[in-house]
């Protein structure tokens, strides 16, 4: 998708590749790809691969959309229905893995919509609500076929793979100045993952910044407007831009 | 720059890389990358320090110093690892001292002086934790919690199988060492800078 962007728009040299969580590892694989073409390669919230927990997450999530009598085999459009069920279900359990269980017991706690349980299956506790409400408003606006093609992407991403899982082979031919950054609370694609992306990028002898973002929003938190993690961001910006000139 | 930064700065050849663990705003990183070809790489905790540092364009890795090299470096991966007024407030300084050199080729550590005569008269005499210009914190507040004298260090190398290279002692407003100070360095040294390699590793120098 992105090659196709890359080519297209006829933009050789790109100044700066920013990207976070699939994005992030899209601009590895940017700067791998295209060696010469990228100056600042900045790799947000990503990992050099998916742990087998990731993956476990992606499939659970793309079995409840596939498993949507609605799927249709992913012919839904034609057959006039979409894999709602499925894609809210997916949509569910990836946002609880986005989140941390600090963020949501701050955000949630054990408080109740109506004030008391109703011993029933509908919902008595506010963090049901919010995932319930979460998963129908994913569902206007994301493709079920998309999300399945997308966490496949996700697990089938190793670029270190044809390199004799060595991500610093892999990584050598870039040319990109990295600035990779992390956060705490992220469970996802946590700081560990990112300190390998560093330990590679350091053995090639790449220039290479790291910031490892206090936060405890969860693997989310590469969206929110935290204080350093904007600052940095801000600060090496700047640097990019007087690199135009 | 602070006069053990500039000694530092002295003893490490054009061309070379370095790895400056704790290394602040990058005072010394910024130095070097304006006035000769070092290339270097700096480890800070502090987000506002490492704010500075990118704003700056130093490379930097925003890491506890106690969680050890090992996630980041390999080995044998500069030609320097210095650590400027860190060692003392570090949990392990031996363990630390190891990692420079398996991480480095060859090691350059600066630290106050807890024999520097100041401290051992305000100990010795007076009978009270020393407060001076180098360690200007009170006991009950300090973040050195390995404070140790250049003979403490010097068997720490020794037990280590650890070749020192250089040594030289400065004050808090000399960078040059007066005679007293070359005379009895444990005495008249405020702060200590040791160059440092593994015990058998060839240095061209």
């Amino acid at each position: 998708m992105h090659v196709i962007r890359y080519t297209t728009l006829g933009i050789k040299h790109w100044l700066a590749v920013i990207g976070g969580s699939l994005g992030g590892m899209q601009v590895m694989q940017w700067s791998i790809d295209y060696p010469d073409s990228i100056k600042h390669a900045i790799v947000i919230a990503a990992s050099p691969k998916l742990t087998a927990q990731n993956i476990a997450f992606n499939e659970v999530a793309r079995q409840s959309i596939m498993s949507d009598p609605d799927f249709n085999h992913g012919h839904y459009l034609e057959k006039n229905t979409i894999p709602r069920r499925g894609l809210m279900l997916a949509r569910m359990l990836g946002h609880i893995t986005y989140l941390s269980d600090d963020s949501m017991r701050e955000k949630f706690g054990r408080e109740l919509r109506e004030g008391k349980l109703n011993f029933g299956f509908d919902v008595d506790f506010q963090v049901a609500s919010y995932l319930r409400y979460q998963g129908h408003a994913f569902v206007e606006r994301f493709d079920a076929n998309t999300y399945l093609l997308m966490t496949k992407t996700l697990d089938y991403f190793d670029p270190a793979r044809d390199h004799g899982d060595d991500l610093a082979t892999a990584m050598s031919s870039a040319t990109a100045k990295f600035m990779v950054i992390s956060f705490t609370s992220d469970w996802r694609f946590s700081p560990q993952r990112s300190r390998e992306i560093v330990k590679a990028l350091i053995k090639t002898k790449k220039q290479v910044s790291y910031v490892e973002i206090e936060a405890q929003h969860g693997h989310n938190a590469f969206l929110m407007p935290i204080p350093h993690y904007m600052n940095v961001f801000h600060n090496y910006m700047q640097n990019v831009g007087r690199d135009i000139k | 720059m602070r006069a053990d930064l500039a000694i530092i700065a002295d003893w490490i050849k054009p061309g070379s890389s370095i790895l400056d663990m704790g290394c602040g705003d990058g005072t010394l990183l910024k130095f070097f990358r304006d006035n000769s070809e070092v290339d270097g790489i700096g480890l800070e905790i502090d987000a506002q320090k490492i704010e500075r540092c990118v704003l700056d364009r130093i490379s930097v890795i925003q890491a506890d110093l106690n969680d050890g090299l090992e996630q980041y470096f390999s080995d044998n991966s500069f030609d320097y690892v210095v650590m400027g007024q860190t060692l003392q407030a570090m949990d392990r300084a031996d363990i630390l001292v190891e990692e420079m050199l398996r991480v480095g080729k060859q090691g350059i550590i600066t630290f106050p002086n807890m024999a520097y005569w100041k401290g051992r008269l305000q100990l010795g005499i007076h009978g009270i934790m020393p407060v001076t210009r180098s360690l200007p914190n009170h006991w009950f507040n300090t973040p050195n919690i390995h404070l140790c004298t250049l003979r403490d260090f010097e068997a720490l190398c020794k037990e280590k199988n650890i070749n020192i290279l250089e040594r030289t002692v400065v004050d808090h407003t000399h960078s040059k060492s007066t005679l007293l100070m070359r005379l009895l360095p444990n005495i008249f040294g405020e702060i200590a800078i040791y160059r440092f390699c593994r015990n058998g590793v060839q240095i061209n120098s």
